[in-house]
């Protein structure tokens, strides 16, 4: 008995320590870091002008009536499992009514779209996944370089094959490798059900989106070779600062005349961490648009959503999605919010400009063409060492820089040092 | 060839307890009852904000810091240690010795989850056994990660009593290392738990098979009131199994703080006591890997709730309220028992019925079949488990005639008067 307990306790002895997030795990750093310039530019949280992450005016409000509304404020219960009603329609008719007023409205009217209200973007790909490896595919395609969970949430959740597209290459996009690849890898094996996760905006973490006419071709790719679209929708709104303005990729997608379907279904996966500012309330959802005139696949969508939902933590949390149900359906806070969305873009494009003007990094990277919440420096994993040693300036080992931990107070500082390590061999 | 690739997924039954939510708010009787679904109401049948968590709500709106950024991967340290001590007690040998991991969770099913993730990657191969009858949950949780399930036998249908023989030798033929999920205390469904010596004898009987225990503790506090009473069985457990084997604690606080939707919880790990085991690098490496399934699914767990919790662990003065919130719920939910069982006695209703007020927790497991159940939903527009069990929370001074009476009606109407 003895020998056999020591095998047993070895078995949690030899569990290897998983590699620390990239992200969060910096955050820590700097939490114990004592230095008093210190600057966290790592995790894509909105700050304000005096480095504060404040609640949106709008939130702010929502949070106010929801407060003073019996209704909802004594009303603590277990949501259903794919999420409250209220809530499944506001977001709708925000992606599909308001985002897409040309096709929307008829898929939502059709009962073409399967709905969960998921934690967030992450959670939205991570019940995306768990569907998709169990019966469609186990094959995906990530932008190289890409937000670094995306590799995490899809081998953990079923997909034994995960691929890179080329992205980026030297401070500008190469959609031309890119569908290159594509066709030559899908073509080569047929066999093989291609899934592939597009960015839908402010690519993370490069910043850099394709022009529409270049995502008239990657969307003529993807479905001519019958991949699976996965639109990973974190920053809607970040890069023009007009949330609906910012869906065009899925409008595109949606052009009926171009792409009478996806036979395979399009996945959405949607987050209002960004753009409602509701990070840790971890708010979003997940649509799966399914093929016309087949009622039953979405019916079957549908309850499959609910089975890994119930299986992982059987309903979603109340609160923030109270929040966002109260902003997205009240006119006045939706109007408040996209004044909140377009104060916040004009900032950080403000911020952006501003960094330009100091640096003067000539051609180094396509600084005017990028969108959101991150400046990509192209700083290599050396550089953005140094500078995190010397400078307590943290940023993530891509060389990512969260814009709006910069303000008035630091850009001089953060610039200096930017330049500084620039300089450094990389 | 693509077109009819999605048109072979499987439509699901519904969620058998969600299912009967939606059936409940289609109906449209006056007099109907909801007994399905585990969650507290008041004399009312209202929904009850707990007065701790109101003035934690307060507490934190007028917080100048308050916002709504991201917790960490393993949510909010604030949670996760208070509910450890909750758990395992203040002075608790394993805590002091820094032998437990935890990190939050989305509520109990989240916790789930996460053993259920943790035990197919690191200890594969091993069985859980779950209790028959058992949450209809459980079976999903685990078997949608890989684990295979296996059940000991619980209730004694026909003493209405626990099947103490048939459980022990379950535990004592299982393969050695398995795994056994025992619920702390209110056993779901059936409202009725081991005594302390049962308990005993339960644990004695894991340790003689080097079992890894995992606790499902959905209901401390609100069980008896009492938080420490009700985490008896864990720490008789981590007592017991510290030379042993590891145990697992799924801990919710979706009834205790009255919560449901808010999805706050805590997974626990506790290590062994073992020489010459660096215990500390062994639970970083356990927690690392937890922080990486976590940041898979939903990056950092939700906040909001987590900040209430936190608040009132942290808060001496609201703990002291959130006690007597928890005595509040628990004391009406006994009076309720009695009642019932009272009123059944008083009617002379066929059967015996004192295993209503022996049960505690949420649900009495009545005894009702399932034709008894369905006759109560579609004659009498009262709502419970095709299993018989009823949520007691359900039940209040307005409709408790009603019930009672329709209990009566369906029972004969099934057995006739002389058949008990």
């Amino acid at each position: 008995m003895v020998v056999l307990r020591r095998s047993l306790i070895s078995s949690l002895e030899q569990i290897p320590r998983a590699a620390p997030d990239r992200i969060l795990g910096l955050t820590e750093q700097f939490a114990r870091d004592t230095r008093r310039q210190k600057v966290n530019l790592t995790v894509g949280v909105y700050k304000d002008g005096w480095g504060q992450v404040t609640t949106f005016p709008s939130v702010a409000r929502a949070q106010k009536l929801i407060d003073s509304d019996f209704e909802l404020n004594t009303d603590l219960s277990y949501l259903p499992i794919t999420g409250c009603p209220e809530y499944s329609s506001a977001v709708l008719s925000f992606l599909f009514g308001e985002s897409c007023p040309q096709v929307g409205p008829r898929l939502l009217e059709e009962g073409r779209v399967s709905f969960a209200q998921t934690l967030s973007g992450t959670g939205a790909l991570a019940v995306a996944s768990k569907l998709l490896a169990l019966f469609l595919s186990r094959t995906v395609w990530i932008s190289e370089p890409s937000w670094p969970n995306h590799q995490n949430i899809f081998r953990s959740n079923g997909f034994t094959d995960l691929r890179t597209y080329p992205y980026y290459q030297n401070g500008r996009l190469v959609v031309d490798e890119w569908l290159e690849k594509l066709k030559t890898e899908v073509r080569k094996d047929p066999e093989t059900r291609h899934s592939i996760i597009l960015h839908a905006c402010c690519h993370n973490p490069t910043g850099l989106d394709p022009t529409r006419e270049e995502w008239v071709r990657i969307l003529d790719t993807v479905h001519e070779l019958g991949m699976i679209p996965i639109l990973d929708m974190a920053y809607q709104g970040l890069e023009s600062g007009n949330p609906p303005a910012d869906a065009y990729v899925l409008r595109m997608a949606l052009d009926e005349k171009r792409y009478k379907c996806w036979p395979n279904g399009l996945f959405v996966c949607q987050s209002f961490a960004k753009n409602m500012g509701l990070y840790g309330e971890r708010v979003g959802s997940l649509s799966v648009v399914t093929p016309p005139a087949k009622p039953h696949v979405r019916e079957h969508v549908d309850s499959q959503l609910k089975q890994i939902v119930r299986s992982i933590y059987s309903s979603p949390p109340g609160y923030g999605s109270r929040v966002a149900t109260m902003v997205l359906s009240k006119s006045f806070l939706r109007m408040q919010w996209y004044k909140d969305v377009a104060f916040m873009t004009e900032r950080l494009s403000q911020v952006r400009h501003n960094m330009h003007n100091l640096l003067k990094w000539p051609g180094l990277m396509n600084f005017q063409q990028q969108h959101g919440m991150f400046y990509y420096t192209g700083l290599s994993p050396k550089q953005v060492d140094v500078l995190r040693d010397k400078y307590s300036i943290y940023m993530t080992m891509d060389g990512r820089l969260s814009l709006s931990g910069v303000n008035d107070h630091n850009i001089d500082y953060v610039c200096e040092a930017l330049d500084a390590v620039s300089k450094i061999p990389r | 060839m693509s077109l009819t690739l999605l048109n072979n997924i499987q439509q699901l039954p519904p969620d058998a307890l969600f299912g009967i939510k939606q059936r409940y708010t289609q109906d449209s009787r006056a007099n109907k009852v909801d007994l399905g679904i585990g969650a507290y109401r008041d004399d009312k049948g209202k929904p009850w904000v707990l007065p701790s968590v109101r003035s934690a709500e307060k507490l934190i709106h007028e917080d100048p810091n308050y916002n709504h950024e991201y917790l960490g991967i393993n949510g909010s340290p604030e949670l996760s240690s208070a509910a450890a001590k909750i758990v395992f007690g203040e002075d608790s040998k394993a805590l002091q010795q820094g032998r437990i991991a935890s990190v939050q969770s989305l509520s109990g099913t989240g916790a789930l989850h996460i053993a259920a993730k943790f035990i197919s990657s690191f200890l594969p191969g091993r069985s859980l056994y779950i209790s028959e009858p058992t949450w209809a949950n459980h079976n999903a949780i685990f078997k949608s990660q890989g684990v295979q399930t296996a059940t000991y036998p619980y209730w004694q249908a026909s003493t209405k009593t626990l099947d103490m023989e048939g459980f022990l030798k379950t535990i004592k033929d299982a393969p050695t290392g398995s795994v056994i999920l025992l619920h702390a205390c209110a056993h779901n469904p059936t409202g009725l738990d081991p005594t302390q010596d049962q308990w005993s004898d339960i644990i004695d009987a894991v340790a003689s098979k080097d079992h890894i225990v995992l606790f499902d503790s959905a209901y401390q506090g609100f069980a008896s009131g009492d938080l420490d009473r009700d985490a008896y069985a864990i720490r008789l457990g981590v007592e017991k199994l510290a030379r042993v084997s590891p145990i697992f604690v799924c801990q919710s606080f979706a009834k205790n703080v009255g919560m449901y939707g808010e999805r706050a919880g805590c997974f626990h790990l506790v290590l062994p006591e073992q020489e010459n085991i660096d215990t500390a690098k062994v639970k970083g490496a356990i927690t690392s890997q937890l922080s990486s399934l976590i940041r898979s699914e939903v990056s950092n767990p939700p906040a909001y709730g987590a900040k209430i919790v936190a608040k009132i662990l942290n808060s001496p003065e609201l703990t002291k309220q959130w006690h007597q919130d928890m005595i509040t719920m628990s004391s009406r939910i006994t009076e309720m028992r009695h009642e019932l069982r009272d009123r059944l006695v008083a009617q002379g209703t066929p059967g015996t019925w004192d295993h209503i007020v022996e049960q505690c927790g949420m649900f009495s497991y009545t005894g009702l079949s399932p034709e008894m159940v369905k006759r109560l939903e579609t004659q009498h527009a009262v709502y419970l488990v095709s299993s018989g069990r009823a949520s007691i929370a359900g039940l209040n001074h307005g409709n408790i005639e009603h019930v009672a009476k329709a209990i009566d009606e369906v029972v004969r109407h099934f057995t006739g008067n002389s058949k008990f």
